[in-house]
């Protein structure tokens, strides 16, 4: 007991990256909240608390969620269902669920609860995986995929689908299973466009593909996004000093689009910055997935990492205009503790496989 | 699980992650290009699309030059005043705002229903609608101390275009008033925010409608300044970035002279006449009146409905100019121009003589023209002729005119076109041919209508402005200055607008003998003015008759209706021998000439004279 506790389970690499990291998005959103200290104080809460969860969350041996990944699902569904029942209702959707006077966006818990169940599914199966074994953990994936797209949430659905897609595919699922659905889905392309989405919805994608059609109205964020990426040139305008930001030309300055705040008042230089930070966790990540104890922790890191690196680029690609803007925050960034402690919770969890070795083989 | 097949699956899953890692790699380099693109390659447009939202020009009104006379006394000025401002777009309920403001500012029923209409109809156009003006220093001091409870009206200093002389100089100097189209001038400034003009005048933006107002506009309006303001996405104004001030009209310097002006006006008083003034050294027009006339301030700035209908309806019709645009047969004031003629073209010479009856018959076809005077005046000679005005002379000498050569002649003398540079709409008269006749009458031309034309009758029409500008030739021999209002240095020089070869030195000093006759001699049909003056004039009456009688007892008819009354017609220029003023007045329906309009040529000269 006595070697338990003086043992901390630590990985100094993400550690300090991401103490780097958030603390640049404090930095950042100072800025896009137009100088509002009680954001910035408020999110240092949210930040404080998501280092001590990573770090409690990173102590116990792995084995515990796996152990626990069932509850943890049905946990994650209980939470949804009082969402759906009880919590309030802002800008049109449900997503929120009050624990005495904090909010939380219960779909967050599903982005860690889904990959967590598929591979404690998946991890002991034999390869290739069988046709019921994937018929079962997809219908797991669209399950959780509707609730949350029904609050309509679109952006955290999609998140949570590709959470359980990649440690489906990271299992093993055979390619022509893949090529398949691929054909599959996109025969279905008219289905999904003409029943599943909201119009709001339709109309963001048609925006995407005719950007000028309509400046001040549907193009309008994603317009104002690229004039603020782009007049901050090479060096950026400097903290505070950025025109669109502080003149609230751009929207969801906080949220959202708050890198484009940092590539107006930080130029290409800053991007640069931001995006090499990213882009060594990721590397850290796929390192410690790669030398995972056992299949259940390469799985679980590697849906993980997969998932916070798809969050990362949803949200870049919409706000430079590749992809059709749909509600994503910045990693780490983006004001919001809902998605900021479910981050924290992640990477808890992939420093928790990566630091504990195995002491008996199976 | 075997060793072999775990070895398998952890192969499979490394080149699984591989190539996850791979796609994720390449989107981030795909958005790094994205980013590349918008920050480095499209940067200048990026950098214009972010100043586009945020700056928003607006212009700062310019204050208009000042008008003066040629003794540097101010004849329009701007005057500051301090009104109460409102902003239209604040105000929700104009009757409750103004039963607020009521006991504050002192409004009568009449501002309260103009301040009404025009919220209705500017109140989209301009940021700004003035709800009083010229504000009592007790008025001011009410408002500051409850300004806090307005906050859609505030007090600042306005300009108003006013003149000393609003009356006598409405025609020259013109009016402006409010306008839609300034954004014509500054293209770079969109139309949209010239509603947010920053602006000096209580009228708004303004510009020039009629006489040197219009006509030196672009002189006078300088240019507008620009304020860059920074907005927010709301189009809120944050804060003011830079400021281009606006550069103040340039000062306009005239010829005019208010007291010959105010003269005019006085001696013409109230009735329908025009007289022109003009300076023989430099062309400069010193007096350009009209009558009746209007109040340009009030015009300027801002008249009620109802007197402006009151003047629209005017049967005297007082924004007609008369001075520019009055169309008079010349009458006797064309015989020196018939007599330049005659002696020109060797139809006469000054020793011809003619015998008078009193009339004068038209060989083709037996019409009769009778003189002014029953009997005729006896045996007379060109100079006799233009002395005792005998009109049998000059039909004679018509008579043997051929029609063409004499309308071009008459128009080298100024007649039938524009001779002021500078005048606002001014006319051309007519000159009349034998196609004009045609096209306009489908009748051929007649003898008879030149021989009509020789006592400036008949359709020869000119305006009072032509007949001084004819003045200041026959003054100057030929060789003088185009009628300007306004001082222009390249124009000192004088030019040579008649002569001809057969027209002599000689052949002027005796015109000017003859013309000095009319008024200086015993003879002289215009000599009842002889006597009002201590220097020489040389001149020439006319009465020009509106209906063609055949005797004096018919006009006696005749003038029973004002209207068809004779007009009464002047030319004169003066001091004597060596002129240096010339000056025409026409007086509607004044009859005889010398006696009406002479006194009021006389009374311009010498206020010219005694300066």
């Amino acid at each position: 007991m006595n070697k338990h506790f003086q043992k901390i389970y630590f990985d100094p690499y993400l550690f300090f990256s991401l103490l780097l990291l958030s603390g640049l998005g404090l930095f950042f959103l100072f800025s896009a909240s137009n100088a509002d200290f009680s954001i910035v104080l408020k999110q240092f809460v949210y930040v404080v608390a998501g280092f001590i969860i990573m770090i409690l969350i990173s102590q116990p041996d792995p084995d515990i969620f796996r152990r626990t990944s069932g509850l943890f699902l049905i946990f994650s569904f209980l939470l949804l269902g009082i969402t759906y029942l009880f919590g309030p209702e802002i800008n049109g959707a449900q997503r929120w669920v009050r624990i005495g006077p904090f909010s939380f966006q219960s779909s967050e818990l599903l982005k860690l609860a889904v990959p967590i169940f598929l591979a404690n599914f998946l991890f002991n199966k034999k390869l290739p995986i069988q046709r019921n074994e994937i018929f079962l953990s997809l219908l797991i994936i669209f399950f959780c995929f509707f609730i949350v797209f029904r609050q309509p949430d679109l952006g955290t659905a999609l998140i949570i689908a590709f959470s359980g897609l990649f440690v489906l595919f990271l299992s093993g699922l055979s390619w022509t299973f893949m090529g398949g659905s691929l054909v599959l889905l996109i025969l279905s392309s008219p289905f999904i466009w003409n029943i599943l989405l909201q119009p709001f919805q339709r109309q963001r994608i048609a925006t995407f593909f005719n950007q000028d059609s309509d400046p001040f109205g549907a193009s309008w964020n994603i317009i104002q996004s690229k004039v603020a990426i782009g007049s901050g040139g090479l060096f950026g305008k400097g903290f505070g000093e950025g025109s669109q930001t502080q003149l609230n030309f751009l929207p969801e300055t906080e949220t959202d689009f708050i890198f484009s705040v940092i590539g107006e008042e930080f130029g290409f230089l800053g991007v640069l910055l931001l995006l090499s930070i990213y882009l060594f966790i990721l590397l850290r990540c796929f390192y410690l997935a790669l030398n995972a104890r056992d299949r259940f922790c390469r799985l679980v890191i590697g849906g993980l990492t997969l998932t916070f690196a798809a969050n990362l680029i949803i949200n870049l690609c919409m706000v430079v205009g590749l992809l059709p803007v749909v509600g994503m925050p910045l990693p780490f960034i983006s004001k919001g503790g809902s998605s900021l402690i479910s981050l924290f919770f992640a990477f808890g969890i992939i420093i928790s496989m990566s630091t504990h070795k195995k002491f008996l083989p199976q | 699980m075997i060793f072999e097949e775990r070895q398998i699956e952890k192969n499979n899953f490394s080149s699984r992650a591989i190539i996850l890692f791979v796609i994720i790699m390449l989107s981030l380099l795909a958005v790094l290009i994205q980013v590349f693109t918008l920050q480095i390659s499209g940067y200048n447009d990026y950098q214009i699309a972010a100043l586009k939202n945020k700056n928003y020009t607006v212009p700062v009104q310019a204050l208009r030059g000042e008008i003066f006379d040629r003794n540097g006394k101010v004849l329009i000025k701007n005057e500051p005043t301090f009104d109460l401002i409102t902003q239209p777009n604040l105000i929700d309920d104009i009757d409750s705002f103004l039963d607020e403001i009521q006991p504050v500012i002192f409004l009568s029923e009449s501002d309260k229903f103009q301040y009404k209409k025009l919220h209705k109809e500017k109140a989209f156009a301009n940021k700004e609608l003035v709800l009083k003006k010229d504000l009592s220093k007790k008025e001011i001091a009410r408002f500051n101390v409850r300004s806090f409870n307005f906050k859609n009206a505030f007090i600042a200093k306005r300009y108003r275009r006013i003149s000393e002389y609003p009356n006598i100089f409405s025609h020259v100097l013109g009016y402006t008033s409010r306008t839609e189209d300034a954004y014509k001038s500054m293209p770079e400034i969109p139309r949209s925010h010239w509603r947010d003009a920053e602006l000096v005048y209580a009228q708004g933006l303004i510009t020039g409608r009629t006489g040197l107002e219009e006509i030196y506009e672009d002189h006078l309006s300088g240019i507008h300044g620009e304020r860059v303001y920074e907005i927010n996405a709301r189009g809120k104004l944050v804060q003011s970035l830079s400021l281009i001030k606006p550069s103040k009209g340039s000062d306009l310097y005239t010829n005019l002279d208010i007291e010959a002006q105010k003269s005019a006006a006085k001696f013409l008083g109230d009735r329908r006449g025009a007289v022109v003034a003009i300076d023989l050294d430099s062309g400069g027009i010193n007096v350009l009146y009209s009558s009746p006339t209007y109040s340009i301030n009030q015009l300027s700035n801002g008249m009620n409905e109802d007197d402006f209908q009151i003047l629209i309806n005017d049967a005297d019709k007082p924004f007609f100019n008369r001075a520019l645009q009055g169309r008079y047969p010349p009458a006797s004031t064309i015989k020196p121009a018939i007599g330049m003629y005659g002696l020109s073209n060797n139809i006469v010479d000054w020793d011809f003589e003619m015998k008078d009856p009193g009339f004068f018959t038209l060989p083709e076809t037996g019409r009769v023209f009778r003189g002014w005077r029953k009997g005729g005046h006896g045996k007379v000679n060109l100079q006799k002729a233009f002395l005792v005005s005998s009109n049998t002379y000059f039909f004679s000498l018509a008579y043997q005119a051929d029609i063409e050569e004499l309308s071009n002649h008459l128009k080298s003398l100024g007649f039938g076109q524009k001779v002021c540079l500078d005048c606002f709409d001014e006319d051309q008269a007519l000159v009349p041919t034998p196609e004009w006749k045609y096209s306009i009458m489908n009748v051929g031309w007649v003898k008879g209508d030149t021989v009509n034309i020789g006592v400036g009758q008949g359709y020869l029409l000119v305006t009072p402005m032509q007949l001084a500008n004819y003045a200041s030739l026959l003054a100057k021999k030929g060789i003088f200055n185009k009628p300007a209002i306004v001082t222009q240095d390249k124009l000192k020089k004088p030019l040579k607008i008649w002569q001809d070869s057969r027209f002599n030195d000689s052949d002027w000093n005796k015109m000017h003998q003859a013309l000095l006759g009319v008024i200086e001699s015993d003879y002289g049909t215009a000599r009842s003015i002889r006597d009002l003056k201590e220097f020489e004039v040389a001149g020439k009456s006319g009465t020009a008759e509106l209906v063609s009688l055949d005797s004096k007892e018919a006009y006696q008819e005749v003038r029973t209706s004002e209207l068809l009354r004779d007009h009464s017609i002047i030319i004169v220029f003066g001091p004597m021998p060596n002129p240096k003023y010339a000056v025409s007045v026409v007086i509607e329906n004044g009859e005889s000439g010398g006696a009406v309009a002479g006194p009021v040529a006389i009374e311009v000269l010498k206020s010219l004279i005694n300066e």
